[in-house]
């Protein structure tokens, strides 16, 4: 048997396939398959590169998609396999040319169009400074800066001395994510040319992948900054007349690639009650571009999340990244749960005075189809490119 | 090779079309179980949700002749779930209800697709223990640790799966739904068939169900460290604790080895210049554990240790836990194959047969470093080599014959938890002797006629 170099030797070999990594695993808790596991899908990894398997073959493509790249397995491999970075080479691998999924091409050659990402920017107003020498600067985010454009405003609040130039592209976390792993590097390595010095990020994907590039000195999100640079969170969130009980979705690549989940605890928790709620640490299902890719799976993923977040008597989710945000924010207004999502700089900002955070009224089934479409009309769009895309 | 059509379309309309896979990519992540090397590509893949639909499976098997190969999480670690013969794995992981936790019976009763942790916790939250506590617990099946009978970390206190097992419901290959033991301590009405199908490692039935004992949760948990200039030392230690008239739930000891490839990876503090560590704890009423842990700080100090320190509090516990855990991973890290073994000797004979291990490890040059349960004797010699260098995957396998041999020379045995699998199959008759394992394999022909239920494992 020869071997195909699809994968690096030294993490595929990484791997005894002992399992402890099944129970950490919530694709593998959907199917109760060996092939929706890491170990499996590993597996198949090593099928694929020995030649047993094409990567033609069904299982191979449904469980390269399937997979949500969430790395919930890395923290409980007691082998130290990197997961995340066998998943990057498989999908180079799989998803080359024509199975590339035609939505991730779309997504891919937006998210790398500087002046799109500009014009973005222009129409949509997030925060906006010269730059600074020396100083920190504020990572936009591709789609963030358009999405959610008020994060970056907030952060301005909590953070006055943050620089944020317009001019900046995308962090290619997308790309290396989603088969492009050179091209994803190589806009990291441009990003990190653009915003000299110390980046810091709203997004936990944008900033683990960012920090594989250019090393986690340079590239720190949000709470981790706030946290290292000693700052204290200013003023109290109240909601009707007690201390706001907030709960937090963790970002996976933040949590499991660069171990950041306890900071962002201890910032809502010096501004409002915390609450942990169980599962809190497992993937939302957004998982950059699944949630458009697979909106059923990531449906089922979320389901038991939102059942818990109900249960707990919470008034806001806290989310530090946009794609975990948006999943929660429509999976919440599908229910016409009173429970509002929000962005930790907004919640943050808003403790110190700043923009008041939407309020957690019983929403009525207009609110619930007004936030339904809004959650929804990017990926139409996105769709209806696609198709055009396709039909060309 | 692959299974006739009018084979598969049976095994769909008895399990239901999604519950059956065949395509080469499905199998796939099946040909293989957590032990190194081995590797079987079935022809298909089960999942059954009832016994019934097991007992459908194994009579069309043995109609057709076909291997079969229970499988529960696929953690084991003597390859007793690789389809060496290829045919059908059975994947019991659908059947995962937890049927029964009976504070005033001290019972559960469990299909055997349930986790280990999830019994454990179902348990836990009525305020029982289910002792047995497999280093895979949190992966493993009950079943998978019944048909293995998996030991763990408390062996001498508490003792394995088997003593823990009061009724099983198998299926047998030729589709009889039988019930062994119950809901019963006391019960000699026939052979003991519960405690022959613990530990068959799935040739002799299909476990579906399971029922088994439970504790009442003991109220505190303390642990210590003790190192020793050698493990000579650490021995007499263990030697005069239990003389001591105490029987300690944790018990656990690393070579110099492990202790440096711990402190290489974990960076925990450990002493560089220790020759051995003895991780020791109780469990119980807190004036119990208080008095034990001191009694046995007292006996390792009698017998040399060179430090003694207990455990503050249950953060610091779980620190020193933490090194016994480490050790395993500490040690994978450096290569990539791994092949754990579990020879076993009596006690008081650990730390000479840990000097015969290092004796054989260099007469072989391969790298072997030995961690495991000093309380009841079970070795875990680890070897460490890349995956790739068939040379040195050799003499591993050379090395671990002199080792197995040395521990049925000693009183001990090839295997005290892991199982005999396919893995250690050619030392068993070593151990067991050719009259004894004539007699396994006609009780085997007694349960499996046309020998199709996990054919070739366990010396069968």
């Amino acid at each position: 048997v020869t071997d195909r170099e699809i994968f690096d030797h030294v993490l595929l070999d990484r791997c005894i396939s002992c399992g402890f990594c099944l129970p950490a695993c919530p694709t593998y808790a959907l199917t109760r398959d060996e092939a929706s596991s890491p170990r499996g899908r590993i597996t198949l990894m090593r099928a694929l590169e020995t030649g047993t398997l094409d990567a033609d073959d069904d299982r191979l493509r449904a469980e390269s998609s399937f997979c949500l790249g969430c790395r919930a397995c890395e923290p409980v491999c007691p082998a130290g396999v990197q997961y995340g970075q066998l998943l990057e080479q498989w999908r180079d691998h799989q998803w080359r040319g024509r199975r590339r999924p035609p939505l991730v091409q779309v997504l891919l050659r937006v998210a790398e169009r500087t002046p799109l990402l500009l014009l973005m920017g222009a129409v949509r107003r997030p925060a906006r400074t010269p730059p600074s020498p020396g100083g920190p600067s504020l990572m936009l985010g591709c789609f963030e800066r358009a999405l959610y454009p008020g994060v970056s405003r907030a952060v301005r609040r909590v953070l006055p001395d943050v620089a944020v130039p317009a001019d900046q592209g995308c962090c290619g976390a997308l790309h290396a994510h989603n088969g492009e792993s050179k091209r994803g590097h190589a806009l990291a390595e441009r990003l990190g040319e653009e915003l000299p010095g110390v980046i810091v990020t709203t997004a936990g994907g944008c900033a683990a992948h960012l920090a594989s590039v250019l090393g986690t000195d340079r590239v720190q999100e949000l709470s981790d900054h706030l946290v290292r640079s000693g700052a204290v969170p200013r003023g109290e969130l109240r909601v009707d007349g007690r201390r706001a009980r907030v709960a937090i979705q963790d970002s996976c690549h933040l949590r499991n690639g660069l171990g950041v989940s306890a900071q962002p605890r201890e910032l809502i928790a010096a501004v409002a009650e915390f609450v942990a709620v169980p599962g809190d640490g497992g993937c939302c299902g957004s998982a950059g571009t699944y949630s458009l890719l697979r909106p059923r799976d990531a449906r089922r993923i979320v389901a038991p999340k939102l059942d818990a977040l109900e249960a707990a008597g919470i008034d806001y989710v806290v989310a530090v990244n946009p794609g975990c945000l948006r999943q929660l924010q429509a999976g919440l207004a599908r229910r016409g749960s009173t429970i509002r999502a929000v962005h930790l700089a907004d919640l943050l900002a808003a403790a110190a005075g700043g923009k008041r955070l939407p309020r957690g009224v019983p929403a009525t089934a207009r609110a619930a189809g007004r936030a339904r479409r809004l959650g929804g009309s990017v990926a139409t769009r996105i769709r209806r490119a696609t198709n055009r895309a396709n039909s060309r | 090779m692959s299974l006739d059509r009018g084979v598969v379309a049976e095994l769909e309309a008895i399990v239901g079309a999604e519950h059956v896979r065949t395509a080469p990519g499905d199998v796939e992540p099946y040909t293989r179980d957590a032990t190194p090397v081995f590797r079987g590509v079935p022809e298909a893949v089960v999942f059954p949700r009832t016994a019934d639909e097991v007992a459908a499976v194994l009579r069309l098997a043995t109609r057709r002749h076909i291997p079969v190969t229970p499988r529960g999480a696929g953690s084991n670690l003597c390859a007793a779930t690789v389809a060496e013969y290829g045919g059908i794995v059975l994947v019991l992981t659908r059947m995962d209800t937890i049927l029964e936790i009976s504070p005033d019976e001290l019972l559960a009763r469990v299909e055997a697709g349930v986790s280990t942790v999830a019994l454990a916790a179902a348990a836990a939250a009525k305020g029982l223990l289910y002792a047995p506590d497999p280093g895979s617990r949190t992966v493993s099946t009950v079943g998978g640790n019944v048909a293995t009978c998996a030991g763990g970390l408390r062996g001498l206190k508490y003792g394995v799966t088997r003593n823990y097992v009061l009724g099983a419901t198998a299926v047998l290959p030729t589709g009889e739904v039988i019930r062994t033991g119950g809901r019963l301590w006391k019960d000699v009405a026939g052979y003991d068939l519960t405690r022959l199908l613990t530990g068959s490692e799935g040739t002799l039935g299909v476990l579906t169900e399971l029922t088994v004992a439970l504790l009442p949760m003991p109220a505190t948990a303390g642990t210590g460290v003790a190192y020793f200039g050698g493990l000579a030392d650490a021995g007499r230690a263990v030697s005069a604790i239990i003389s001591d008239g105490i029987v300690p739930a944790t018990l656990e000891f690393l070579d110099a080895k492990c202790i440096g490839a711990v402190e290489e990876y974990a960076r925990l503090g450990l002493r560089a210049d220790a020759g051995a560590l003895l991780l020791f704890g109780d469990d119980g009423p807190p004036d119990v554990v208080e008095r034990n842990l001191e009694r046995i700080g007292e006996r390792c100090a009698a017998t040399g240790a060179l430090e003694v320190t207990l455990a503050e509090s249950i953060a610091r516990s779980e620190a020193l836990l933490a090194a016994r855990r480490c050790a395993l991973p500490a040690l994978s890290r450096l290569g990539t194959l791994t092949v754990l073994e579990d020879a076993t000797v009596p006690r008081p004979r650990i730390a000479e047969m840990v000097d015969r291990i290092d004796g054989i490890a260099e007469r072989h040059d391969v790298p072997m470093a030995t961690f495991g349960h000093a309380g009841d004797g079970n070795l875990h010699p680890t070897s460490v080599v890349d995956q790739r260098d068939e040379a040195a995957i050799g003499r591993v396998h050379k090395a671990f014959g002199d080792v197995f041999a040395a521990a049925i020379e000693m009183d001990g045995t090839i295997t005290g938890e892991h199982g005999v699998g396919a893995a250690k199959r050619d030392f068993l008759e070593a151990r067991l002797g050719s009259d004894q394992l004539a007699l396994l394999r006609r009780i085997k022909a007694a349960f499996d006629p046309a020998g199709i239920l996990n054919p070739g494992k366990l010396g069968s």
